[in-house]
């Protein structure tokens, strides 16, 4: 028999009622951190914080794509085969390939709205990288340049970010 | 490069014929707290028993089920893991298999095709094809944040946590490649939303002008409210046989030929590529498609998970030319742009000339292929498990003739707390035998295009 000493006892917060009719709804409150690996593209995210942008080349000399992944992927779509990094050289310029301004974003957005999220063609590069803009407008066809937030990093891909090139000084590294 | 090779073009081929006979919904709305999931799907699975005409009983048809395929977009929206078990238990289908289906927004064509390929194998003589979502679990921004885990979490999703914003870019880049006019995207929404005024199931119901949409606030520039799907509780259910079965069970049946697709989460990595050729289509016609700088196909203006499943899937029917042989489609119109850009991807208009569908008129009720008279996602629904099914038991009906029946009936409209419109109008395609939808995923990433045929 069990003694009194071992009651069990409710520890939780009873569920708020938000509503009751026609049905009773309660709130069900979620918090969770989830531990997710940047695997194989480390190198990449910590590039981000230390100014520089790496992409990747495969390496086996049989197949048929040998330009750069931006997005960066550890190994080749194409024959499967381990790539290997390489850095963009500095001004890291690009071309707007298309553009969205974005008003309402979802929950946890950590960028103050509205902002210009960019999609950038780079030379050499096969894939198309997305970012998001620090200020100024786009058009498509207009340069870019990728700045980096090596100060107070963010950890994510919200470390690399563009401005518009508007004169040859603006290209300057 | 992605290079096609013979085996990767081998047209799919079912062992033995498949057919749909019958179709359920439920009043789609983007909060039903009135009941559960599971209680939710009962409506749409007794409406497809009891409702669609057919030759046996309820528990003798339910005594003729052997497989469940079974659509959910997101246990994130769920919140309850192995919702498959609670929805088969629910509905006394027990211990029949069920197989959660999950490709995003395709997840209620994937699951038509995965009960298809059931029943075409001989697994099973009768197999249910389900789907479902409850959105409103969680707050709008919240879900919002939930969808766009369908971007890439690394170097997408925390760029706007909003998947209008994943959309914006294609509908920049369309426009300035292909010239299309926010007038024309704005007619998509106008249509949809008016053709959904007709459907008791609807969620975004409305009469607008062209004005209304633009003045509509700003979702993702360049997309507005009213040009986007919004977030739906709901559930579908249709019903596949075999030949024998199906006509035992019905007199209208409608032959089933459905093929997928799947290309790259993030569209940025999407390479050029050659174009897979519908029947209709000769390589001279897109000579000059790529004129302008850094373009690429499909790059992001087109979708070649959609090319690559209607590639199949006309093939499979014996289709050769979707816009003189198809009676009506329906389309995913998640987002306006969404819907342009397939009609170059299903070839009711050749690729860069993708607006003049809907400019020319053929997009219309009285046109020469109307799409999306059920309402679509944009008028109304989109409880993403369910709503690859949903457009396939709207063409199934209009094949059937009874879009009046399943869409007119005063009853139907009451039984959802709604009035019918006193203009309500019939949008049944007089004499349909053929049609056609598509179910689509992230920005391009899996897409089912099915076609029906009648068969009676």
């Amino acid at each position: 028999m069990a003694s009194k000493g071992k009651i069990t006892k409710y520890t939780g917060k009873p569920a708020k009622v938000l509503q009751s009719e026609p049905a009773i709804v309660i709130e069900w409150p979620r918090s969770l951190a989830h531990r997710h690996t940047y695997g194989k593209l480390s190198p990449f995210f910590k590039g981000l914080t230390e100014g520089r942008l790496l992409a990747t080349r495969c390496a086996n000399p049989e197949c048929g794509e040998h330009r750069l992944w931006l997005p960066p992927r550890a190994d080749c779509p194409d024959c499967n085969q381990p790539m290997t990094w390489e850095e963009l050289p500095q001004p890291v310029i690009g071309t707007v390939h298309t553009y969205a301004r974005v008003e309402y974003a979802g929950a946890g957005i950590e960028l103050t709205t509205p902002y210009f999220q960019v999609d950038v063609e780079l030379p050499g590069v096969c894939t198309i990288f997305k970012g998001y803009l620090q200020y100024g407008t786009l058009e498509i066809g207009m340069k870019v340049k990728a700045c980096f937030r090596t100060e107070d990093p963010t950890n994510t891909i919200l470390d690399i970010y563009w401005i518009p090139v508007v004169n040859d000084a603006d290209a300057r590294f | 490069m992605i290079t096609l090779k013979e085996g990767n073009l081998r047209i799919p081929r079912w062992n033995r014929k498949v057919f749909a006979v019958a179709g359920g919904l439920t009043n789609y709305k983007k909060f039903c707290p009135e009941m559960k999931l599971e209680e939710q799907v009962m409506v749409a699975f007794r409406q497809m028993l009891e409702n669609n005409d057919l030759k046996l009983s309820p528990v003798e048809i339910k005594g003729l089920v052997n497989f469940l395929a079974c659509g959910e977009f997101a246990d994130h929206f769920q919140d309850q893991l192995l919702c498959e078990a609670k929805v088969t238990d629910y509905l006394g289908l027990d211990p029949i298999y069920d197989i959660g289906i999950k490709t995003g927004g395709a997840t209620g064509g994937s699951t038509v095709l995965t009960a298809a390929m059931a029943v075409a194998s001989g697994y099973a003589d009768v197999a249910l094809a389900v789907g479902w979502e409850r959105m409103s679990e969680v707050d709008t921004r919240t879900g919002n944040y939930y969808i766009a885990n369908a971007a890439c979490k690394d170097f997408e999703t925390r760029l706007s946590r909003i998947y209008a914003a994943y959309y914006a870019p294609m509908a920049v880049r369309f426009a300035w490649a292909y010239n299309l006019s926010e007038e024309t995207r704005a007619k998509v929404a106008v249509k949809n939303h008016l053709y959904a005024y007709y459907s008791p199931y609807s969620q975004q119901p409305g009469k607008y002008t062209i004005q209304d949409v633009l003045n509509s606030p700003m979702s993702t520039y360049p997309l507005r409210f009213l040009e986007c799907c919004a977030m739906t509780d709901g559930a579908a259910c249709m019903l596949l046989c075999d030949e024998e079965t199906a006509y035992k069970l019905t007199d209208k049946p409608c032959e089933l030929f459905i093929a997928g697709g799947s290309h790259t989460l993030r569209v940025a990595d999407r390479r050029d590529m050659e174009i897979p050729l519908l029947p209709h289509e000769t390589a001279d016609m897109y000579k000059g498609l790529r004129k302008k700088e850094g373009q690429r196909w499909p790059g992001f203006e087109s979708f070649a998970a959609s090319r690559f499943a209607a590639y199949f899937a006309y093939r499979m029917a014996g289709i050769t030319n979707p816009l003189e042989e198809l009676d009506l489609v329906e389309l995913h119109d998640a987002f306006t742009i969404s819907d342009i850009q397939t009609y170059g991807d299903i070839g009711l208009r050749p690729y860069g000339q993708e607006p003049d569908y809907i400019e020319s008129g053929d997009a219309y009720f009285d046109g020469k292929c109307p799409s999306n008279l059920s309402g679509g996602l944009i008028g109304t629904m989109h409880a993403v498990g369910a709503t690859g099914i949903f457009q396939g038991i709207e063409c199934l009906w209009q094949i059937q003739g009874k879009y009046d029946k399943f869409h007119g009936d005063p009853k139907i409209w009451e039984s959802f707390g709604k009035r019918k419109p006193e203009d309500w109008k019939s949008l049944q395609v007089p004499n349909a035998k053929q049609a056609l939808w598509v179910s689509h995923a992230g920005v391009g990433s899996h897409v089912t295009v099915g076609i029906l045929k009648k068969a009676f």
